[in-house]
């Protein structure tokens, strides 16, 4: 995937560039708003990275600009402010998503991985499929291998958000924004213990596991091991 | 209700008492008046009855009976031309002269003195009078009333005592309109300081009261009610952009710290290398964990949080579900009256709740937590409890405090910050915080203004 970085902490981006290289990506860089937005309108790339504070031109700014010329290509916003309501401005402003500093590499791959296939993956709403597991959304019922399975309506949600994203790794705080809709930080594991009672129903008794732990980062749903 | 509410306002009190003042003053000068005036009168016509007593006596002593008798029927002849009535009684009580038969029920009292009406049905005079008279005791057992006439004296006293009464009324009325007026004028500029020090602690700090110009105290205090505006609003501007680029000057190099770190870890060469790489990188995690929490605190208590309708019921409920596969099976307990809606910030009311079940999952040793939300006098009242050892009561301030972590508590894992945060979150919505014991156990109770909702 062609990611575009615009940052203009120049180790920091480094740091990130390198990291993302490693994990099989393609990084461009840029360490100001005005080439960032040049690189951006000129470039193809399948995901933007911008930094919320910029010299030049301000990142939210760049959104805008980009958004106004009709780009939909994918902004993941990275900010050194974090708190809930300089995300909802840089949502507003038409980010696709926020993540504040310091984070996790793993966490900031994920969130693209996510932001890219949200793209490709945007078909018709109804039913998701993984292997013998089928999700239908609008009769909310899941039936794996023939056999129904039932769910609470939150285990519902969280398998349809993993399906949603099946094949990609998603995180403890993804699951956490995209399931409930919070943003606060549980001090406890529970968004494991949620997963292992999900896993408990989908995947047990079943010959191939779908639900796997990805050290470090989070969960995916796929059928490989 | 309304009205027992002005009852006790602090107007119906300026307006109660301003009305009272005047009554008073009004009963002042004219009891004054009245009790001098009324003297004056008494005086002369008691005078007057004690003069004719005496020189009755005398002719009494000097004259012989008859002709004392003649004496007193002459004098009584005409009662209403000279004003006076008599009347002579026999050493047995019989009936010698007079114009009134008074004396055997008359009520005396001290000094000999008397006052009763008499019917008249002279003319068209009035259809009783007022006498006022004295009773002589004649040498012989003989006595002698004689009496003069002051009802223009009682109707003077009438008069002036219904007058009294009228005008403590009116005054009373006047006064605590008038009262009523000034204390208006008062209560509604002590009204506007007050929704306006409700708004700017709410967050709105540019707000200002608006000066009359009419340049008095009130305006006097409203300019420097806006001048304190004023430094508060620079002082929490100040504090914030402090707080926003040091945050921001720290996130930046914690993250910093964090590319090399993690590169580091990936590029470990020796099992030696990757844990020391893990090491930092979970003590980074860690920091910023608390820096985290610390922002959160601060932007709870600048107040400059956005606030909105949020449904506390939904988020008090999803709460509890996210959190009730962690907790063992029946531990925890949920009561929650559904649609109570609040003016608040949903995520940080989120992560104050998080706190509070995070600790009484940690504290409360596998005991039964209970979550309540219900409404209580304007408030929508939320209280977890659990019924592991509690807080002492002298440790409970200090509970809440940044950084305060409790004796005893230095096995577990926590930054300190759980509390405070949930304190300033409380701040933040003026709500009611209070940490109380649950019998055992503690239990965190949090009252927060039910949004007003418009009237159907």
């Amino acid at each position: 995937m062609k990611i575009l970085v615009v940052e203009d902490d120049r180790r920091a981006s480094e740091y990130l560039a390198k990291g993302l290289r490693e994990l099989g990506h393609t990084v461009e860089q840029a360490f100001d708003g005005e080439s960032g937005l040049k690189a951006a309108q000129t470039g193809v790339n399948d995901v933007l990275v911008l930094d919320r504070m910029l010299p030049k031109l301000d990142g939210l700014e760049i959104v805008r600009q980009l958004r106004a010329a009709g780009s939909t290509v994918p902004i993941l916003i990275l900010s050194a402010l974090d708190e809930v309501d300089e995300r909802v401005q840089g949502l507003r402003a038409g980010g696709d998503d926020y993540l504040a500093k310091p984070y996790h590499l793993e966490e900031l791959a994920a969130r693209l991985d996510a932001l890219a296939r949200r793209q490709a993956e945007s078909g018709p709403a109804g039913k998701l499929r993984i292997a013998d597991l089928e999700l239908d959304s609008r009769a909310r019922k899941v039936v794996r291998a023939g056999r129904k399975i039932d769910l609470t309506t939150r285990e519902f949600q969280l398998l349809e958000f993993l399906m949603r994203h099946t094949g990609q790794v998603v995180t403890r705080t993804m699951i956490l924004e995209g399931v409930w809709d919070y943003h606060f930080d549980p001090k406890t594991n529970v968004i494991d213990v949620h997963i292992s009672r999900l896993r408990q129903a989908i995947d047990k008794g079943f010959e191939s596991q779908l639900l796997h732990t990805v050290r470090g980062a989070g969960y995916t749903l796929s059928e490989d091991p | 209700m309304a009205l027992v509410a002005f009852a006790r306002s602090s107007i119906a009190r300026l307006a109660l008492l301003h009305g009272l003042m005047l009554a008073a003053s009004m009963v002042a000068v004219l009891g004054g008046v009245y009790l001098g005036t009324s003297r004056i009168i008494a005086n002369e016509s008691d005078q007057l009855i004690t003069l004719e007593a005496q020189s009755l006596v005398e002719d009494f002593r000097e004259k012989d009976l008859d002709a004392f008798v003649t004496e007193i029927v002459d004098r009584a002849e005409d009662p209403w031309v000279r004003g006076g009535v008599y009347e002579l009684r026999g050493p047995s009580g019989d009936f010698l002269a007079g114009n009134v038969v008074v004396l055997p029920e008359l009520v005396i009292e001290r000094g000999g003195w008397a006052e009763f009406d008499v019917a008249v049905t002279h003319g068209d005079a009035n259809a009783s009078r007022r006498i006022r008279a004295h009773v002589t005791a004649l040498p012989s057992g003989f006595q002698l009333m004689i009496g003069h006439d002051v009802q223009d004296r009682h109707t003077f006293r009438e008069v002036m005592l219904r007058s009294l009464a009228w005008a403590v009324l009116v005054t009373l009325l006047f006064g605590a309109l008038g009262g009523l007026w000034l204390g208006r004028r008062i209560s509604r500029t002590a009204q506007a300081i007050s929704a306006s020090a409700g708004r700017i602690a709410g967050g709105s700090l540019g707000e200002r009261l608006p000066v009359s110009g009419s340049g008095d105290e009130i305006d006097a205090l409203v300019m420097r009610f806006n001048d304190l505006l004023g430094r508060v609003e620079v002082l929490t501007t100040t504090m914030r952009a402090v707080l926003d680029s040091t945050a921001h000057d720290l996130r930046g190099h914690l993250n910093r710290i964090r590319g090399a770190a993690q590169d580091a870890r990936h590029g470990a060469t020796s099992e030696a290398q990757a844990s020391a790489a893990d090491a930092v990188l979970a003590e980074i995690d860690r920091l910023s964990g608390t820096l985290q929490g610390l922002l959160r605190i601060a932007l709870a208590e600048s107040g400059t949080a956005p606030l909105e309708n949020v449904d506390l019921s939904a988020v008090t409920a999803d709460l509890a579900e996210f959190y009730l596969p962690v907790a063992e099976p029946g531990q925890l307990r949920v009561e929650i009256e559904p649609d109570l809606r609040v003016r608040g910030h949903r995520q940080l009311l989120a992560q104050a709740l998080s706190n509070l079940l995070d600790n009484a999952l940690k504290y409360g040793h596998g005991t039964p937590i209970t979550v309540t939300l219900r409404r209580h006098a304007g408030c929508a009242r939320l209280a977890v409890s659990d019924a592991g050892p509690g807080i002492p009561a002298e440790h409970r301030e200090l509970a809440a405090v940044r950084f305060g972590r409790l004796p005893g508590s230095s096995g577990l894992p926590g930054s300190g910050l759980g509390l405070s945060l949930v304190a300033a979150v409380a701040r933040l919505h003026q709500a009611q915080l209070e940490l109380g014991d649950a019998g055992p156990g503690l239990s965190v109770v949090l009252e927060i203004p039910l949004e007003r909702t418009v009237a159907p």
